[in-house]
């Protein structure tokens, strides 16, 4: 599984790290054994610490990345919070930048109703998807289903949400009243937005539970259906619930398709068919003219995005190690 | 498209404009003749595209153009910092002892916009306020079906709204549950498609998608917005201390002439100033 792998390397640098400065060293460090470096020539030695330090700096622009991105939003919005103060900030009722409102309580709520119905639609939509690629499938089919599922992925936000306005949103006004804007429209866009992130993870977890456990399933007389529901799915629980997290964060952290259809009003929804504004949309529809503790206030809004989806970074970390420990 | 710049670009381009112009008066005479232009926002789009024709057909020319507000513009006139203040409302009556020169040049009017099938044709400027304040919620309310009316916005860095806002609502507060669409094109579009649908755009953006509400029995036209009679709509002026002469007069000339009313005022979405009207 991924996550084993990932968690097996997670407790290797520090020993890299070191080893590092030593490949410097004149003598090759015999402690490496195993990688055959002792025996070949220096020019190849030289070449092989070359290109770990290579990928070492891939690593580190990566690590940067987040670090600089964090350090630059939180120095821009950090000011909101001494300025109306965090609780007020976290908890105000009312989002009103250009006269001096500045809470984002609603852009929470709104953002987690938003994500809360899209995994409920596009959750059972992808682990069945999955279940359906690993274990019904013929390979013929499978061949055509999973390519169209990856394409998914492949479409620009931006395309989903020109999608969800012009043909859409229409439908939905036709059919329930009113502008067509609303959560009934966000949620239909992020479940089909978030189905190829849950299936290919979910797909992995089912391909990794080995073969010998359906074949002892079936052997006590199972039939596909309960070895599906009863023995592979629970097997794999770890892993769908990892691809649910990350489902969670994609649709949380959606903007471009979520603006085009949200319909951007600064309240909670009194309905499935009323404009709402989440935090991300926020930013895309203010960045343009806020200014002065408006614009501050708007990193802000990225600095809770920014925690939360380290929290669930930090979630997924923590479910794995805890499936590991339990296996 | 009518974007409200920040203050920081507005003292930066207040800043700009006297260093350049300081930079002129101290740099002696040279060999370039400067014009320069500042104020509102809302006419910047049409100041911007005139100067920049007005420098290709008179090259040694410049016209420097900033958004800088109404207000800081009607200032800069007076004082003398620019040639030219532009600006999207009239003179307060404590600016009116200033001296300044009114040309209009341009006219922006908002045309109030439903889905063609609504059978409401018209509304008063006061149900128009009382809809988009939220007071008024149901198209029943004001002759038309049983049908919950659906609210577009603008956002708050259109200066279409900061002018139906002024002229409409008078300073009240938009019902915050409507939707808030980022351009003249979404919102046209949005209430083409949607029968309960009820924006707002400038009167040069109508097109037959959608239909435009007479307001107080005065249908949203030309011919009315010309003649002054339709509500919602202002005059753009240009303010000069005493009457515009050398340059000045060069400029206001061109930004009046067929050239610039015809195709950079209809572009930018407003409409020309009558030929007979000043």
């Amino acid at each position: 599984m991924d996550t084993t792998r990932d968690g097996t390397r997670m407790k290797d640098p520090a020993p890299e790290m070191c080893s590092d400065e030593s490949a410097l060293a004149p003598e090759p460090p015999r402690t490496r054994a195993g990688r055959g470096l002792v025996k070949v020539s220096r020019a190849t030695y030289l070449k092989e610490a070359a290109l770990r330090n290579l990928f070492l700096l891939c690593a580190c622009v990566a690590v940067a990345g987040v670090g600089l991105i964090f350090l630059f939003v939180g120095l821009k919005g950090w000011p909101i919070f001494g300025k109306v103060g965090i609780w007020q900030f976290l908890a105000g009722p009312k989002w009103y930048p250009t006269a001096g409102y500045f809470g984002i309580l609603i852009l929470i709520v709104n953002s987690l109703l938003a994500m809360i119905g899209a995994l409920a639609l596009g959750g059972p939509l992808a682990v069945g998807t999955a279940v359906f690629l690993s274990e019904v499938a013929s390979p013929r089919v499978r061949e055509i289903v999973r390519p169209a599922v990856e394409l998914l992925a492949g479409i620009p936000s931006v395309v989903y949400g020109f999608f969800g306005l012009v043909l859409l949103r229409p439908i939905v006004a036709d059919l329930f009243g009113g502008l067509g804007f609303g959560l009934f429209t966000v949620w239909l866009i992020l479940a089909v937005m978030i189905v190829p992130t849950i299936a290919a993870l979910t797909e992995d977890a089912l391909r990794s539970v080995p073969e010998g456990i359906r074949e002892a399933s079936y052997a006590m007389g199972a039939t596909k259906w309960q070895t599906i529901w009863r023995v592979l799915l629970p097997a794999a629980k770890i892993g769908i619930i990892d691809a649910i997290i990350l489902g969670m964060g994609r649709a949380i952290g959606e903007t471009m398709a979520v603006v085009m259809i949200a319909g951007n009003a600064p309240v909670i929804p009194d309905g499935f068919f009323k404009p709402f504004l989440t935090l991300t949309t926020v930013i895309v529809m203010n960045m343009p003219y806020a200014s002065g503790d408006h614009r501050t206030a708007l990193f802000g809004v990225a600095i809770v995005l920014f925690i939360v989806s380290m929290l669930f970074v930090a979630a997924i970390r923590l479910i794995s190690r805890l499936g590991k420990e339990m296996s | 498209m009518r974007a409200r710049r920040v203050p920081i670009a507005r003292l930066a381009a207040v800043l700009g404009t006297a260093l350049l112009l300081a930079g002129c008066g101290r740099g002696g005479s040279g060999s370039q003749q400067r014009l320069t232009v500042t104020g509102s926002t809302t006419v910047l789009p049409i100041a911007e595209v005139a100067a920049e024709e007005f420098q290709t057909a008179h090259p040694g020319k410049r016209v420097l153009v900033a958004g800088v507000g109404s207000s800081a513009g009607i200032e800069s006139v007076s004082n003398g910092t620019s040639d030219i203040g532009t600006s999207s409302r009239d003179l307060k009556p404590e600016e009116e002892s200033l001296g300044l020169v009114d040309t209009p040049i341009a006219l922006d009017a908002v045309a109030v916009i439903v889905n063609p099938s609504n059978p409401v044709d018209g509304l008063t400027k006061t149900q128009v306020a009382e809809v988009f304040e939220g007071k008024i919620t149901n198209w029943n309310q004001v002759g038309g079906p049983d049908l919950e009316i659906g609210l577009v916005n603008r956002d708050e860095a259109s200066g279409t709204r900061e002018a139906f806002s002024k002229i409409v609502l008078g300073g009240k507060g938009f019902d915050p549950t409507a939707a808030v669409l980022p351009g003249t094109g979404q919102v046209r579009s949005v209430v083409a498609q949607a029968a309960s649908g009820v924006g707002y755009i400038s009167l040069g953006f109508v097109d037959s998608s959608v239909k435009a509400l007479s307001i107080d029995g005065i249908p949203a036209n030309e011919q009315t917005v010309a003649d002054g009679t339709y509500p919602i709509s202002r005059l753009l002026h240009f303010f000069t201390k005493g009457e515009p002469t050398g340059l000045t007069k060069e400029y206001v000339d061109f930004v009046l002439s067929p050239q610039v009313q015809d195709e950079v005022v209809r572009d930018a979405g407003f409409l020309p100033i009558p030929k007979d009207a000043k």
